[in-house]
């Protein structure tokens, strides 16, 4: 499903990724651990192309891209297919709950307005939110908010989620909510990528743990292989 | 510490402030400003006149030889009355329908072929006749009515657009036939008017004979259009509170008349001496108007005032959306267009933010036509007035744009929306409730910045305000009821803006369950 080979990336003179491979099979769930600046979420922010890189290349689901600029069209193909969920959320704030969740169906992919509100309330019950549909997200807790934009990135039915640190931003309760959420899916079969610091987390629902240091990865493995290793130290 | 005080002997304390208050006592009496009576006239050796040069020939212009110097007949009136009253003249430049108001403080004497008319009997002091004059109607050699009698009927194009200088007898003359198919444009210059005329934005237009005598040859593709008609005569205004000032010109004028000089001084002019001597010895005396009251004054203009309201608000309505539009499309341009695109921007935006709106006004009016573009008049000020805005506007979106956190933005992209969407869906609309306050302000400001369009001969209600004010010469009144129309207008935009504002930053914050 994904195949990353050799990835180098720079920012600022830095070098964030330093020859960076890795495979990630169709339904399973990989989390990247590691120590900040370590080029976690910069590798994730390659995989759909919110960032460029200097060296090697990324095939995802179907797609290739190589070092240096990548072309619109390639990129909004891929971003059809690659859902993503960020630390802060980033919900549109001048829309309802609803509305955030149909925009890109509707816009994206041209469904029609009562399509995408039936699938949006689905996937809003699916999180635990149907009934606040119609508020606007700042009226949402963090842990509430980060559903929502789970919610949004599933209703573009993306065949890999990408996850930023999904809960970094939210004290234990609501991280339990959201990584409820995140465990449902994984049962259900969605390609997931989640960059976390939480190990217990990994435990529970990684099938691949990769750990990078320095823009290296350091250890692949199962949990178990990588996580005991890595909390030895 | 003690107070740090000025410790001089009392005598040369008391000597300093005696100095004091004589020099300002000197300043004060010693040295009268501009309309002042007829003893501080001669004591300042000085007789102030104002006067328009732009008005034009043959009153008061520059000479084409020598562009520092001012010529004219009037500069040689002022001359020979100064004379008569042992001074120099002084010329004082202003708009020509306001001369009057220099009367106050700058000018003794406004000299500049001001019609005796009963209201200025009323408000000034009229001398007697100095010139009598007729109107006459100018045309295109190859278009254009006739004669005067011609714009009792529309003409090929429907009715008649006449230019006439703003203010003057001829405007009055054409305001008070409503039998006329005829819509008069105001203008503060002759040549402007005329300029315009040959270019075809006007079918004809009316002024005093001796002007359209004096362009002719200026102007060979223009013609009189039948015989001269009307006319009146010019006097020179004297404030009402100098009586012996008045008295004296008008002796010198009669001096002038009786002996002769007067009469050389017009042939010298080719203003047909004879002919006017026959008038100005027999002019019949024009009474003055009667005072007007309150009530009547009011039900008299705002009528007019209320129309004139509803072009500034037309100007306004139709030009901002068009800068909004034009804003954003060029702030965007700025931000996420094509690299060859922003410094063509960037330097739409410098050249309209750094130019007077005026100037662009007066090229998208008097230039354009030149090169075969002509707009009218009202097309031309909304035009102008959204270009200047846009600019503006663009920065207030830029800035906007900006305050949009690039999260957003790539949370929207994320999506897999295009850049053009992700603008389109999520980072313009916040950008627009950011820019509210902002922009509402600048639409407030575009509606009073409608009152420039008068110089492109638009009449809104700052124009119709002051040709009000002068022809009934109740200026203080006037601008009472002028300043709260204006209010009525921009006092319920801002709250609807406010409204608009809290309706927006509600929804975002609506539990809404």
């Amino acid at each position: 499903m994904i195949d990353i080979d050799c990835l180098v990336a720079f920012r600022s003179g830095n070098r964030i990724l330093d020859g960076v491979s890795l495979t990630v099979a169709e339904g399973t769930v990989t989390t990247l651990v590691g120590p900040s600046g370590g080029g976690k979420s910069t590798l994730l922010r390659c995989l759909n192309g919110l960032e460029t890189f200097t060296a090697g290349s990324v095939t995802i689901v179907g797609h290739r891209f190589t070092a240096g600029p990548h072309s619109p069209r390639d990129l909004e193909r891929v971003r059809r297919d690659v859902g993503m969920v960020f630390q802060q959320f980033n919900l549109f704030p001048h829309l309802s709950v609803i509305d955030n969740v149909t925009v890109a169906p509707r816009v994206v992919l041209g469904k029609p307005a009562v399509d995408a509100r039936r699938k949006g309330l689905e996937l809003l019950e699916r999180v635990g939110l149907g009934r606040f549909a119609a508020a606007r997200p700042a009226t949402l807790s963090g842990g509430q908010q980060q559903r929502v934009a789970i919610a949004r990135a599933l209703a573009m039915e993306p065949r890999v989620m990408l996850f930023d640190e999904p809960t970094s931003a939210l004290d234990p309760a609501m991280s339990a909510e959201v990584l409820d959420v995140v465990g449902e899916l994984a049962r259900g079969g969605q390609t997931m990528v989640i960059v976390t610091h939480d190990h217990g987390f990994a435990r529970r629902a990684a099938t691949q743990v990769v750990e990078l240091i320095a823009g290296q990865v350091c250890r692949v493995g199962t949990a178990a292989e990588v996580l005991d290793e890595s909390d030895k130290k | 510490m003690k107070p740090w005080r000025w410790s001089a002997p009392r005598g040369a304390r008391g000597l300093a402030s005696r100095a004091l208050v004589a020099a300002v006592a000197w300043l004060v009496i010693a040295l009268p400003g501009p309309g002042a009576e007829l003893e501080a006239v001669i004591k300042r050796g000085e007789l102030v006149w104002a006067a328009d040069q732009e008005g034009g020939g043959p009153h008061v212009f520059l000479d084409p030889s020598d562009p520092t110097k001012l010529v004219g007949f009037e500069v040689e009136l002022a001359a020979l009355l100064a004379e008569e009253l042992g001074v120099r003249a002084r010329f004082q430049q202003g708009q020509w329908d306001r001369l009057p108001l220099l009367l106050d403080r700058s000018a003794d004497c406004v000299i500049n072929g001001i019609e005796t008319t009963p209201e200025r009997q009323r408000d000034w002091h009229c001398s007697r006749p100095y010139y009598a004059y007729s109107l006459q109607l100018v045309a295109r050699r190859d278009a254009g009515p006739e004669s005067v009698e011609a714009l009792a009927a529309a003409g090929p194009g429907g009715r008649w657009r006449v230019g006439v200088l703003t203010g003057s007898a001829a405007e009055n003359f054409l305001r008070e036939r409503p039998g006329f198919e005829v819509d008069p444009i105001g203008y503060d210059g002759t040549v402007d008017c005329l300029e315009q005329l040959k270019g075809g934005v006007l079918d004809a237009a009316v002024m005093d004979d001796c002007i359209a005598q004096f362009n002719d040859d200026r102007f060979p593709g223009l013609r009189g259009a039948g015989r001269p008609f009307a006319g009146g005569t010019y006097t020179i205004l004297t404030a009402r509170e100098t009586p012996r000032l008045s008295e004296a010109i008008d002796a010198a004028l009669g001096r002038m008349i009786a002996d002769g000089r007067l009469k050389t001084l017009y042939d010298r002019w080719d203003l047909s001496g004879r002919q006017q001597m026959f008038f100005l010895r027999h002019a019949a005396e024009i009474p003055a108007a009667a005072p007007q009251g309150l009530v009547e004054l009011v039900s008299g203009t705002l009528p007019l005032l209320l129309s004139s309201a509803a072009m500034t608000i037309l100007l306004a309505c139709a030009s901002f959306p068009l800068a909004i539009l034009a804003g954003l499309a060029v702030a965007i341009g700025r931000l996420h267009g094509p690299l060859w695109l922003r410094p063509v921007l960037a330097g739409y935006v410098e050249i309209l933010r750094g130019t007077p709106l005026l100037l662009q006004l007066y090229a998208l009016f008097f230039l354009l036509p030149k090169v075969g573009l002509a707009m009218p008049a009202l097309g031309a000020a909304i035009v102008g007035l959204a270009l200047n805005y846009s600019a503006y506007e663009s920065e207030i979106y830029r800035a906007g744009l900006k305050a949009v956190p690039w999260a957003q933005f790539e949370a929207a992209l994320a999506l897999g929306m295009t850049k053009w969407q992700s603008l389109r869906h999520v980072v313009v609309p916040q950008a627009v409730r950011i820019v509210m306050p902002p922009v509402t302000s600048d639409f407030i400001a575009l509606f009073k910045d409608t009152s420039v369009c008068s110089a492109i001969t638009v009449v809104e209600l700052t124009k119709r305000y002051s040709v009000l004010a002068l022809s009934t010469g109740r200026i203080a009144e006037l601008a009472v009821i002028t300043a709260v129309l204006y209010m009525a207008m921009s006092w319920p935009l801002s709250l609807l803006s406010r409204w608009f504002e809290q309706r927006l930053e509600n929804r975002d914050k609506r539990p809404g369950c």
